[in-house]
């Protein structure tokens, strides 16, 4: 347990320059990371109710001729 | 930065001043000392809340630019007219079209075998704007570019010139079968919009 | 130097009465001075500021009675009546539209609103990913015609609408849909939701609230019609939802509530369609803002550390037998 945060620490933290580079790149996934969670929860408070779940119902119909 | 440990420190201070040893004692400070054995562990969770608190703030300042940036680009009714799409069907061989798009006029050409052979046999590296006609069009048969000639912008007149092509009536600039440049004052070929064929018979441009 | 010049002007009695109003209010900031002859004087000490409440009260209660209180041009009849508060799903802040809902509610407005009143902020290219796919949008834009750009000689021809076309009005301009329908102007319907007082609720309720007959003793003009939600009861627009009016294709029993909740939710999206992406993007914020909130306080809280748990040790000088104080003169006792 100590050894891995003596390794963190050293790593990522000690100079301000990776802890500069450790912050964006964890804010880029962070924000991935967000997005599909809350894309995710979004979808299933309003299952049923958004177009893509209907969709696939009227796709069929008119999937002959396009796309 | 400090890295002296709290059972370094002296348990009383002795204070450089004359006669005052007796009264100066220091306070205890062991309700706040780090109860944790190394000195990482805290600074690890100090770092951690500091950095995540630099990346969510940076993640607001990003969305916030970007919702600015967003805002300049072209909205959607000006987008849903970018793009013109023509029934092919409808143009005989050998016929020309001028249609709009982004208010411009477009030339579409259904150039018969004999067009093709002949602007595919033109030597073009000597032209002034030296092109095949194989990168000027997708299908040999349709031939599509911008009606707007290259010098000062007439738009040049269909099947007509020295060369079988156009002629721009303003200045006198002639353009061959495939569009390019042959003689007079216009510095460049006629331009080829974006297009594509998504199904036979059907041409998008734009 | 306050409380010292009360005591002064309380002890001599004459000079009461000719300074009462700079007495009360050094008086009355001088709180050590007012015990010693309190008792007697004490509603002098509040009758300024009593009377400084009462005057704003006064004066608030005037200007409220003069600018303040509504008036009612209209009787309640002319208001029309409130509508009734539906609890709509999707008006929830969590919840988006229910694109069923608004498949169905399309479906009645093009059958049955869609004869006189327009929806002209509407392009087809908005129809595709909420209400039908692309393809179904094309046709249903194929269906009318629209005027194409001037060609050459100036003149405008027709062509099939295209996705980026408008939805089509069923009159030419505001003075034929006035000359169709007995002078009245049937309004557009593209922000009907947020443009009426009571949104949605007043629209289902318009819809759906006209009575078989009017009540006794309602005047109804020749050519209107009797609603209680519409503004002064006369609409010139008829009932128009009875049960099974429209085939809904999803099969849901077309009642008249039911026609009338899903067209309402329909023109709510007419109105927003944004809202499901509004809503996303506003708890999302929410919740990111909240997390950096709770930090913020964290590292506030962090960063004062050193300065909140410092001490401060005093330790006071030796005491002797006469202290240094008691060889200084005394003030008080020269004056």
């Amino acid at each position: 347990m100590a050894g891995l945060s003596d390794f963190v620490y050293n790593t990522f933290l000690r100079r301000n320059f990776t802890m500069l580079g450790t912050v964006f790149v964890s804010a880029f996934a962070l924000q991935m990371a967000f997005d599909t969670g809350s894309d995710r929860i979004w979808d299933s408070i309003n299952r049923g109710r958004q177009w893509k779940d209907i969709k696939a119902k009227y796709v069929q119909a008119a999937e002959d001729d396009d796309e | 930065m400090q890295t002296r440990n709290a059972s370094d420190a002296p348990a009383s201070f002795n204070s450089p001043f004359k006669g005052s040893a007796s009264s100066t004692s220091i306070p205890s400070f062991a309700a706040y000392r780090n109860k944790s054995k190394g000195e990482n562990g805290p600074k690890m969770m100090q770092y951690f809340m500091v950095g995540t608190m630099g990346a969510l703030a940076s993640l607001g300042a990003k969305a916030t630019v970007q919702d600015f940036l967003v805002n300049m680009s072209a909205s959607a009714d000006v987008l849903a007219q970018a793009k013109v799409e023509i029934d092919l069907a409808a143009i005989p061989e050998g016929k020309n079209v001028i249609i709009k798009w982004r208010g411009k006029p477009v030339f579409i050409r259904h150039r018969t075998e004999s067009e093709i052979k002949e602007a595919e046999d033109t030597k073009w590296e000597s032209l002034r704007d030296p092109q095949s006609d194989a990168d000027r069009v997708q299908k040999p048969e349709w031939l599509i570019m911008l009606g707007v000639c290259t010098h000062l912008g007439c738009v040049p007149i269909g099947e007509a010139g020295d060369f079988g092509g156009w002629f721009c009536p303003c200045h006198g600039s002639h353009y061959d079968i495939s569009g390019r440049i042959r003689k007079g004052p216009a510095p460049l070929n006629l331009e080829i919009p974006q297009y594509d064929f998504p199904e036979e018979g059907k041409v998008v441009i734009g | 130097m306050l409380a010292r010049s009360a005591l002064r002007s309380a002890r001599s009695a004459g000079a009461v009465a000719r300074n009462a109003a700079s007495k009360t209010t050094s008086r009355s900031s001088s709180t050590s001075s007012s015990t010693a002859e309190g008792a007697a004087s004490s509603w002098k000490t509040n009758a300024l500021p009593a009377g400084a409440t009462a005057f704003a009260i006064g004066t608030v209660a005037w200007y409220y009675h003069l600018y303040g209180r509504n008036v009612d041009a209209m009787t309640p009849a002319e208001e029309g009546l409130h509508p009734t508060s539906y609890p709509w799903a999707h008006e929830k802040w969590h919840k988006t539209f229910d694109h069923q809902a608004l498949r169905r509610g399309f479906q009645v407005y093009r059958e049955v609103c869609a004869s006189c009143h327009s929806l002209a902020r509407i392009p087809y290219r908005s129809l595709v990913g909420t209400i039908m796919t692309v393809d179904e949008a094309k046709a249903l834009a194929e269906e009318n015609e629209y005027d194409t750009e001037p060609n050459d000689e100036g003149e405008t021809e027709k062509r099939p609408g295209k996705l980026s076309d408008y939805l089509p009005s069923p009159y030419k301009n505001d003075e034929a849909a006035r000359a169709a329908n007995n002078g009245a102007l049937p309004p557009d319907l593209s922000l009907m939701v947020k443009a009426r007082h009571g949104g949605c609720n007043y629209i289902f309720s318009l819809l759906t609230g006209y009575p078989e007959e009017p009540p006794a003793g309602a005047v109804v003009p020749e050519g209107l019609n009797f609603n209680p939600y519409f503004p002064g009861t006369g609409i010139a627009m008829a009932r128009v939802l009875y049960d099974d009016l429209v085939e809904y294709e999803d099969e849901t029993p077309a009642t008249t509530s039911q026609m009338a909740k899903d067209v309402t939710e329909f023109l709510n999206w007419a109105a927003e369609p944004e809202m499901d992406e509004r809503k996303k993007m506003g708890w999302k914020v929410l919740a990111v803002t909240s997390v950096l909130t709770a930090l913020s306080v964290w590292v506030k809280r962090y960063k004062w550390a050193p300065i909140k748990t410092r001490k401060l040790v005093y330790t006071p000088p030796i005491q002797t037998k006469s202290p240094i104080t008691s060889k200084l003169p005394k003030p008080d006792q020269k004056s």
